[in-house]
């Protein structure tokens, strides 16, 4: 595969915890391709958390080679993965990480500023991310006026305003009840097939990961299973279903 | 440019985020620059109203003044009891090369009176060169002549505080005035003065020949003087002092190394001590500032630590959705700067009011200068981006892993 966004091979990582030495990661070979939907399951502490720091390049290999758009960014210094992350990550996180008493519409802005967009155009760009996520009305609201499933959207609005390729969503709907965990996974669903963004999903839930084109299995730090989904299932619809 | 700009208008809402935490912090740094403004105005102003006021007592003038030795150690006030002498005057004339013009200088405070109005003025006996010595300049009438000197006429100039008092909006030059039981003719006016170092109007006085002060105003036996003053050109003031010391100690029998019943004090002597009173304030201040400063500095340090540790989630967000460590350690300098910045504006009002009741207090005319300003907040943004260091390089040293998992 010579279109691969994402590119690990015979990636290990190890930490020290205590006395002993955890095996975090064990040999991980892994392409994703520009426009996939994967989605990575596992209970935790089965190392997929470890696997989305590397791939968001918080975090290195112990071993191995990481390449992100064609980039190895194994050996990267610490401002040259502040930029890659910039330039071709955006995250969703679990616990939204939105700004405290900052407007959603400069928490959009927030990658732009370390990118250098002039404010004008940051605001330009911002907004048309909100309004991407059907958020434009509560551009001024600070996370704490909106609820959880807005405050997810935000955080998309803010990974989609960079244009970054890829996609990590870690946990995105943990925080919230099913209704909106289908409504933020349909939105998610949307900019995979309208924009080709290449969508990385960490979930523990299977209906979730069932949402995603294709389904890695990780446990005991090891891909046990990588499997493309033979039937995706469509959050827009089954939200459609609950009412 | 614009990240600067960034950081600048982050640090900005983080103050005003907390506001009365940071007024807390930055009142160490409040203190310091208004110690560091006042210092800055006060060397200003003080060198230039003292000096200016040194110069109004007349050029390179050398004092010698009476001093009483009492045999019990004991000393009197100055001016009592001394033993200066018009001779001592005229010796000095006649033998200090070095001195250009001497006079007697003697003086009374007492009640004068017009035919219009009275007031309570300074009566100066001097002799006809007085007014060149203290830089007198007579812009009507005239001067006494020697002759006038030697036979006491009942003449006198008058200065325009006395001839306000006396005379209001007329021309004093003609019209008569009594000092005690006798009537003087005004002959001239003195061009106004202002005041002295010593905070005395020299406006206000009445001058006339020692002859006539000594025969009807303040009688003195051995023709006494209070003072005697003396110009010399400029290079040569340090001569004269010293030659006008051996001949002194000569004429009044004074042992080496006993103590004189006389003392002789130049211009530059006043201007030195005036300096050196300047500069011990100013030490104390710059002291006062120092320590305001440190602590202040402290405050800015202890509470941008505060602010990384309260921050570690927001620093880790930053991190990952892609500021450098650079951007974060700019963010934490920039607030710091701006806490220290918004205790420096805050202290150049203070300092502001300070010199405004200084200036009415002392009588000079004190104004926070633009330097001061400029000093001032100099001062309190690198107090800030000094103290800053150490809590930004805390914050931008962060990994964003460990920062994101704070809660």
């Amino acid at each position: 595969m010579t279109d691969s966004i994402i590119s690990l091979s015979g990636v290990h990582k190890d930490y020290v915890s205590g006395p002993e030495l955890v095996h975090a990661l064990i040999d991980v070979n892994l392409e994703i391709a520009q426009g996939e939907s994967v989605a990575i399951i596992g209970q935790s502490g089965s190392g997929k958390s470890t696997l989305m720091n590397i791939l968001g390049c918080l975090d290195r290999p112990t071993a191995g080679v990481y390449k992100l758009g064609g980039i190895d960014v194994t050996e990267s210094s610490a401002d040259e993965r502040a930029l890659v992350r910039n330039r071709l990550i955006g995250f969703v996180f679990q616990g939204f990480n939105l700004l405290p008493r900052t407007s959603a519409l400069e928490n959009v802005e927030l990658p732009l500023v370390y990118r250098g967009v002039s404010r004008r155009r940051r605001r330009e760009l911002a907004a048309a991310a909100l309004e991407k996520v059907g958020l434009a009305d509560r551009a001024g609201h600070n996370p704490s006026q909106l609820s959880g499933g807005q405050q997810q959207r935000v955080a998309i609005a803010r990974a989609l305003v960079t244009e970054s390729p890829v996609l990590l969503a870690d946990e995105p709907t943990g925080n919230l009840d099913s209704r909106t965990s289908l409504e933020v996974l349909a939105l998610l669903q949307t900019l995979v097939a309208d924009q080709g963004i290449s969508l990385v999903l960490v979930t523990h839930e299977d209906q979730i990961a069932r949402c995603a084109s294709r389904i890695l299995t990780v446990s005991d730090g090891r891909v046990q299973r990588d499997e493309p989904n033979p039937e995706i299932l469509d959050a827009a619809e089954l939200r459609a279903e609950m009412g | 440019m614009n990240s600067l700009l960034t950081a600048l208008r982050l640090a900005f809402r983080a103050i005003t985020r907390s506001a009365l935490r940071s007024a807390l912090t930055a009142l160490g740094i409040l203190v310091g620059v208004a110690s560091v403004a006042i210092v800055v105005s006060l060397g200003r102003a003080a060198t230039e109203q003292v000096g200016s006021r040194i110069q109004s007592l007349g050029s390179n003038v050398i004092y010698v003044f009476n001093r009483s030795v009492a045999k019990s150690g004991a000393r009197g006030a100055a001016g009592t009891g001394g033993g200066l002498t018009e001779g001592d005057a005229r010796a000095i004339a006649r033998e200090v090369p070095s001195v250009s013009q001497v006079t007697v200088y003697s003086d009374v405070g007492m009640q004068v009176s017009s035919s219009f109005e009275n007031t309570r003025t300074k009566v100066v006996g001097a002799d006809v060169n007085y007014f060149d010595v203290r830089g007198y300049t007579i812009n009507g009438g005239r001067n006494w002549t020697p002759s006038e000197e030697l036979t006491r006429a009942k003449v006198c100039l008058i200065g325009t505080t006395a001839a306000g008092a006396l005379f209001e909006n007329m021309d004093p030059i003609g019209q008569t005035l009594r000092v005690g039981k006798h009537p003087y003719r005004v002959i001239g006016t003195l061009a106004s003065k202002g005041q002295s170092p010593f905070g005395t109007d020299q406006d206000d006085r009445i001058v006339m020949p020692i002859g006539s002060f000594r025969a009807r105003v303040a009688p003195s036996p051995g023709r006494r003087v209070e003072m005697i003053m003396a110009s010399a050109p400029p290079g040569s003031e340090s001569a004269a002092v010293r030659d006008m010391e051996a001949l002194m100690s000569q004429r009044h029998h004074i042992a080496e190394g006993a103590e004189a019943d006389f003392r002789v004090r130049s211009q530059a002597g006043f201007q030195k001590r005036q300096a050196e009173v300047l500069n011990i304030l100013s030490v104390l201040l710059l002291s006062v500032a120092a320590i305001a400063l440190f602590v202040g500095g402290v405050g800015v340090m202890n509470i941008m630590l505060v602010s990384v540790t309260e921050r570690k989630r927001e620093i880790g967000i930053r991190m990952a959705i892609g500021a450098r460590a650079s951007d974060i350690r700019a963010q934490f300098l920039a607030e710091a700067a701006a806490i220290a910045l918004f205790g420096g504006v805050l202290g150049l009002a203070l300092a502001g009011g300070l010199t405004f009741a200084l200036s009415a207090a002392l009588g000079w005319d004190l104004q926070l200068s633009r330097d001061a300003i400029l000093t001032g907040l100099a001062t309190s943004v690198v107090t800030g981006l000094l103290f800053g260091i150490w809590p930004a390089a805390r914050a931008a040293s962060l990994e964003p892993i460990e920062a994101l998992r704070h809660e």
